[in-house]
């Protein structure tokens, strides 16, 4: 059973600062040849101000989070079981995005083998003014490590 | 140029999602997306590790196989904004598995301006089995002259689009249900409940067969 005093547990934010050439890359990674994520002029006549990254980009952002401190156990195994993005605008290369992580809920859940420890861990990332850009949710089934004696 | 854009009167709710059938999964792949993703956990990449851990060979991270996922939107909502994404991981992807991304129009709505189709999405390996299950939620423009209108700053198109569900079409055509998309327990309790209570909202803009020509915005309900 995981403690549910770690619900609301948060990392300070970190910046992430959205490259070109990553995006590029991480849509490559995926096979998607979309030219909204390679072609500037392609994005702006698209009615963008510049290219965007794809939908699951977030996923490449790092957070200053450390799963073990958050929830306060060691980790055995993660199984990412549910994730799920907001979007309040696309992210546009040259974003400058501060992406925080918090515990947002931990419980149990009946599965194949006895109970499961689940975790739901939120994302959110804001704009330098301060503004929400997204918000993403993984749903994991933390395995927590044994005590060694 | 840009390609053609999606806009919210050319849809009707059963409407499928041409699928994507992407290439194979291979090992260079799942290193290329370890490097762009910066997620080097090693049941990905390292296939000593992965049979270390009982496992017969690395395999896909979830969130691979959601950007497939997420590819099927974005090649058919073009012009649109995904508001809202979310998958359920179902089962693994392993190299040489090839993924199908399948989707479908569940619902539209509008209200005040703003117009937004629900999508439920799936994706499947070469057996037809089941990898992964979500929904998401595109927000379009009304239609090209809706487009036009709010880049040159003037007001949006308003057209009241009370919700329709997925279950009271099939109801009216089951014909045109021909694969029906795989659902379990909780989610279809979901859409059921949605369903009952959509009923009652009677007034809607006319249903259309999926390839009728289209209805303009003055023909729609107020």
């Amino acid at each position: 059973m995981l403690d549910k005093n770690a619900i609301g547990r948060a990392s300070p934010p970190t910046l992430n600062e959205v490259e070109k050439g990553a995006i590029r890359r991480f849509a490559e990674a995926i096979g998607d040849y979309n030219p909204i994520y390679y072609d500037e002029e392609y994005a702006r006549a698209s009615g963008y101000p510049t290219i965007i990254a794809p939908p699951t980009f977030p996923a490449s952002f790092h957070s200053a989070a450390d799963l073990r401190e958050l929830l306060g156990v060691g980790i055995k195994s993660l199984l990412h079981a549910e994730q799920g993005f907001d979007y309040e605008r696309p992210i546009f290369a040259g974003d400058r995005i501060y992406v925080s992580t918090r515990v947002s809920d931990v419980f149990e859940r009946p599965g194949m083998s006895g109970k499961m420890d689940i975790a739901v861990i939120e994302d959110e990332g804001r704009d330098e003014e301060g503004n929400l850009v997204f918000r993403a949710r993984r749903t994991l089934v933390v395995r927590a490590a044994k005590e060694t004696p | 140029m840009p390609a053609r854009k999606l806009y919210f009167e050319a849809i009707r709710v059963g409407d499928e999602l041409p699928a994507l059938a992407k290439a194979p999964v291979d090992r260079v792949q799942l290193s290329r997306y370890a490097g762009a993703s910066g997620d080097f956990n090693p049941v990905h990449v390292d296939e000593l590790y992965a049979k270390s851990v009982g496992m017969p060979s690395v395999y896909a991270p979830g969130m691979l196989v959601m950007g497939m996922l997420g590819q099927l939107i974005s090649d058919w909502a073009r012009g649109g904004q995904m508001r809202r994404y979310n998958v359920r991981f179902i089962k693994m992807v392993w190299p040489g598995d090839t993924v199908v991304c399948k989707g479908r129009v569940s619902d539209r709505h509008g209200s005040g301006g703003r117009y937004f189709v629900e999508i439920d999405l799936w994706a499947e390996n070469q057996k037809g089995e089941l990898l992964m299950k979500g929904s998401s939620q595109i927000q379009l423009f009304y239609s090209l002259e809706d487009e036009n209108r709010q880049r040159s700053g003037q007001s949006p198109i308003v057209v009241e689009v009370p919700r329709e569900s997925l279950s009271n079409v099939n109801a009216a055509a089951p014909a045109s249900a021909t694969s029906a998309a795989p659902s379990e327990g909780s989610d279809e309790a979901d859409e059921r409940r949605e369903g009952v209570t959509s009923k009652k909202t009677v007034p809607r803009e006319k249903p259309a067969a999926k390839t009728a020509t289209l209805p303009s915005a003055k023909k729609a309900k107020k």
